[in-house]
């Protein structure tokens, strides 16, 4: 009698979603247009303080302009799946407090992925390409050699950078189950990955370790590129770091489903 | 009379922001890793760089400036697009416009008492451990004060500038979108993410035209005494450059939002 | 598959609140305060609903009947006591027991937002996995029953308030669930919408035999779908029985309607037959002026459960 619903039902149902939401969007062009210009814009500020910084600055702990434009670029790309498929985490303070969001537990499918697949940002493609084109300026101009491990290195380990910040912001948005007024927790982590760009080598010694294990920003740039960027001296955590990611992962989206099932859901 | 009504609405502004008692530590302590970042980043800046002084800012001056723009920038947060398009989204906002007290009006007041709890619990304390930390590198005279009536000032030209962007949504659905440009503009124009003195001349000059200085530039240069705020020439100049702008402003503001009222009465919503 | 939908036994849910100061002064006391209460939303509950019923759950509002419905639908854990929702534990097998019931929550779409209906219907039936025969032949159904057409091609953002909750109940039948819950359906709704609601509901469940468990303070809604009706108030069951054995269930009332020669209004007395005889308050009537006019009405459902509320079980 009970139906499975496997990966290649989710996968299938997201797909399906996905196309009508495009499709529904492609009805509001102005709103599209305009988050397009603002999603560049947030790329273009970010890129001028940061030359800006430099301007004054040559070198920071010994990281001149390319290697750093590799972790800014680094970061970007690994930003754009949590800006993509898990926007919908800033509704989901609203909606609880609202009482909305108990439609999403009438449905026969997990609760986490029905709410992350009402919304697909397509606004995080433009910062995708932003973060393209600044990693592929960078990789040229400190020469990385392009082999087919180098790429397939830089896919996999950008692909781990991208689980860290998604966990982040997961755990984020779930506090709002249990603190009211928490809305400025999931500002402030959003704002913390424009750290992510800076080597983790400025932190002391505790704080680096606060910054990799606790908010792990240092494994969406800096970790996950010494791999490419020096591969002589690869660090064990760099390795580790597609592990820890899942890990980390996974941890956020229990908090979050813990989040679902404590809530009272009293908003009405 | 009309005076009490706002006083009512700004202390339950205050109480409503004591409610969430969890969230107001959360976000104090949120604040302070936000600072320990900038705090390292500086550090390593300034210790590559080799120089004690770049661009007229020590090491101290810079984490003094960012810090203490990090505490008013939760202290002039204000969420008045988003209330705005919510509004507007569930139709509320025909009502709004049938109150006697304006949009406008209501939206101040009741944000003042937000701002006066998060002035009291957040830049307070923030500004307590900067001086006790800096051991004396904020002076301690007048300039206290100067820098709260410059405070006020900000809060004006920021409320403008929210309701100018608010006022945006009645034409667009677009609200991420307004107002994300409007929040990069403000961080990166006003000095909040890097010290305005670290901008090249020509950029300087440029913005030093331009409105988002006064909301967090001024108020800090004031209260460091620094860029010339220690005369009384220089103050009056600061002064003069926030209040020029709360006034142009506020009545571009008047002057949108009823372009943009006539509008919706027209259409029909 | 057993005769039951629905079993609770003794069902209890608490929740811990803070206990708030009032003013300025208890708002910065509060900052501080670990001062908790708990509040026993529902008390004790005990119910059994066959498949095929329509059931009217009523009670007051912060009854507990949200509540009670959140924990049929899997949403809340019970604090203490027994349920079975075709014979799953709600909050446990929280997606199986989604597959098998339906929900409309008032005034709030579960639909996407900006899709058209029809494409919502698409999706539902993705997510439900609903064979495309059984799919087609629901939607056979809906149009036999109401006319969908204005509906089916809009998005829910453009529809009327009667519209969209049209929607949200044919999408809450579409996967074909053994139980549907309908929270306040005909709230805000004019009264032809209203009736062709009621009309769609009682439709699909004679069609479908679907369990129905309708809250709602229309009374209309009651006298129109319901059979037996179940109140509860302050967390408590107070009343399970049919709506006819409602109407004796405090006494044997009626309404006496007399208009004296003094006056052209009706003027209404409420009597209890079994405490007093209708002949002595019209001769009580008649000792002071002459009655032109007498008429005897039952009571009505509005008027019991008013009176229900009001005194609380006697």
């Amino acid at each position: 009698m009970s139906k499975k619903r496997g990966l290649k039902f989710y996968l299938s149902i997201y797909r399906k979603i996905l196309v009508q939401d495009l499709k529904s969007k492609m009805s509001y062009r102005a709103d599209f247009v305009i988050s397009t210009i603002g999603m560049i814009m947030t790329n273009l500020a970010g890129f001028v303080t940061f030359i800006v910084l430099f301007h004054n600055f040559p070198t920071i702990n010994g990281w001149d302009l390319n290697h750093m434009l590799f972790l800014y670029g680094f970061s970007l790309i690994a930003l754009t799946p949590v800006q993509c498929f898990f926007d919908n985490n800033w509704n989901l303070r609203s909606m609880v407090y609202s009482g909305d969001f108990i439609k999403y537990c009438f449905r026969p499918v997990n609760v986490f992925f029905y709410f992350m697949s009402e919304v697909f940002d397509v606004k995080g493609l433009g910062q995708f390409a932003f973060g393209i084109a600044t990693l592929v300026y960078a990789w040229a101009k400190i020469g990385i050699p392009v082999t087919f491990i180098t790429v397939a290195q830089a896919v996999l380990f950008l692909l781990t950078a991208s689980l860290f910040m998604i966990a982040m912001m997961n755990v984020a948005a779930a506090t709002c189950f249990w603190i009211q007024g928490s809305g400025y927790v999931m500002v402030i982590m959003f704002r913390f990955k424009d750290f992510a760009k800076y080597p983790a080598s400025i932190f002391n010694e505790v704080f680096k370790a606060i910054f990799t294990f606790v908010i792990p920003i240092a494994f969406v740039a800096y970790y996950p590129s010494l791999v490419l960027l020096q591969p002589d001296e690869v660090p064990l955590l760099t390795w580790l770091s597609p592990l820890i990611g899942l890990v980390f992962f996974f941890l956020s989206y229990a908090v979050w489903m813990l989040g679902v099932r404590k809530y009272d859901f009293t908003g009405s | 009379m009309t005076i009490r009504k706002y006083i009512a609405l700004m202390r339950a502004g205050i109480m409503e922001s004591l409610h969430f008692r969890l969230g107001t530590a959360v976000t104090l302590f949120a604040n302070l890793i936000y600072l320990v970042l900038v705090y390292f980043l500086w550090k390593a800046v300034y210790a590559s760089s080799g120089v004690d002084v770049v661009n007229g800012m020590t090491f101290n001056d810079t984490m003094i400036y960012l810090i203490l723009a990090t505490a008013l920038f939760n202290f002039l947060e204000m969420f008045v697009v988003w209330d705005m398009s919510r509004s507007i989204q569930s139709g509320k906002i025909i009502l709004d416009l049938l109150k006697p007290m304006s949009f406008r009006t209501y939206t101040f007041w009741s944000y003042s008492g937000s701002h006066v709890a998060q002035f009291v619990l957040a830049f307070i304390p923030t500004f307590i451990v900067v001086m006790i930390v800096t051991k004396g590198a904020i002076p301690m005279g007048l300039n206290l004060l100067w820098f709260l009536i410059s405070v006020v000032f900000a809060l004006v030209v920021n409320f403008s500038i929210e309701i100018l962007v608010a006022t945006i949504c009645l034409y667009t659905e677009s609200t991420w979108g307004v107002n994300i440009v409007k929040e990069t503009i403000v961080l990166v124009l006003s000095g909040a993410s890097i010290p305005l003195a670290f901008f090249p001349d020509s950029i300087r000059t440029v913005i030093s035209w331009l409105p988002f200085r006064a909301i967090y530039d001024i108020p800090l240069q004031v209260l460091l005494e620094k860029g010339g705020s220690d005369t009384w020439l220089g103050l009056a100049k600061m002064y003069g450059m926030q209040l020029g702008w709360c006034v142009i402003l506020y009545i571009a503001g008047i002057l949108f939002w009823n372009h943009a009222v006539k509008r919706i009465t027209v259409n029909g919503g | 598959m057993s005769q039951e939908a629905i079993v609770m036994e003794n069902l209890c849910k608490d929740f811990k609140v803070l206990n708030r100061h009032e003013g300025l002064k208890g708002s910065i006391r509060d900052l501080f305060s670990r001062d908790y209460k708990t509040i026993s939303a529902v008390k004790d509950v005990t119910v059994t609903v066959n498949r095929g019923e329509i059931v009217g759950y009523l009670g007051p509002n912060g009854a507990g009947k949200s509540t009670t419905i959140k924990m049929m639908t899997g949403v809340l854990e019970p604090t203490s006591g027994k349920i079975l929702v075709n014979g799953l534990v709600p909050y446990k097998d929280r997606t199986k027991n989604c597959e098998n019931i339906g929900v409309v929550f008032g005034q709030r779409s579960q639909l996407w937002w900006s899709l058209p209906l029809i494409e919502s219907f698409k999706l539902l039936r993705d997510l439900y996995m609903v064979p495309q025969k059984d799919y087609e032949e629901m939607i056979e159904l809906y149009r036999s029953l109401v006319d969908i057409e204005p509906v089916l091609h809009k998005t829910v953002r453009q529809m009327s308030l009667g519209q969209r909750t049209l929607s949200d109940i044919l999408a809450a039948f579409l996967h074909n669930p053994g139980i549907v819950f309908l929270d306040e359906p005909t709230i805000g709704l004019d009264v032809s919408m209203k009736s062709k609601i009621r009309d769609l509901i009682l439709g699909l469940n004679r069609e479908k035999k679907t369990t129905v468990i309708l809250t709602t303070h229309d009374m209309g809604d009651v006298d129109a779908l319901c059979k037996r009706i179940i109140i509860i108030d302050k967390g408590r069951r107070i009343y399970d029985n049919d709506i006819e054995h409602l109407k004796s269930y405090f006494g044997s009332y009626r309404t006496l309607r007399v208009r004296l020669d003094n006056k052209d209004e009706w003027e209404e007395t409420l009597i209890d037959e079994k405490t007093t005889d209708v002949m002595t308050v019209i001769t009580e009537y008649q000792k002071s002026h002459k009655v032109k006019d007498i008429q005897l009405q039952e009571i009505s459902t509005e008027e019991v459960i008013k009176k229900l509320y009001e005194g609380g079980t006697k």
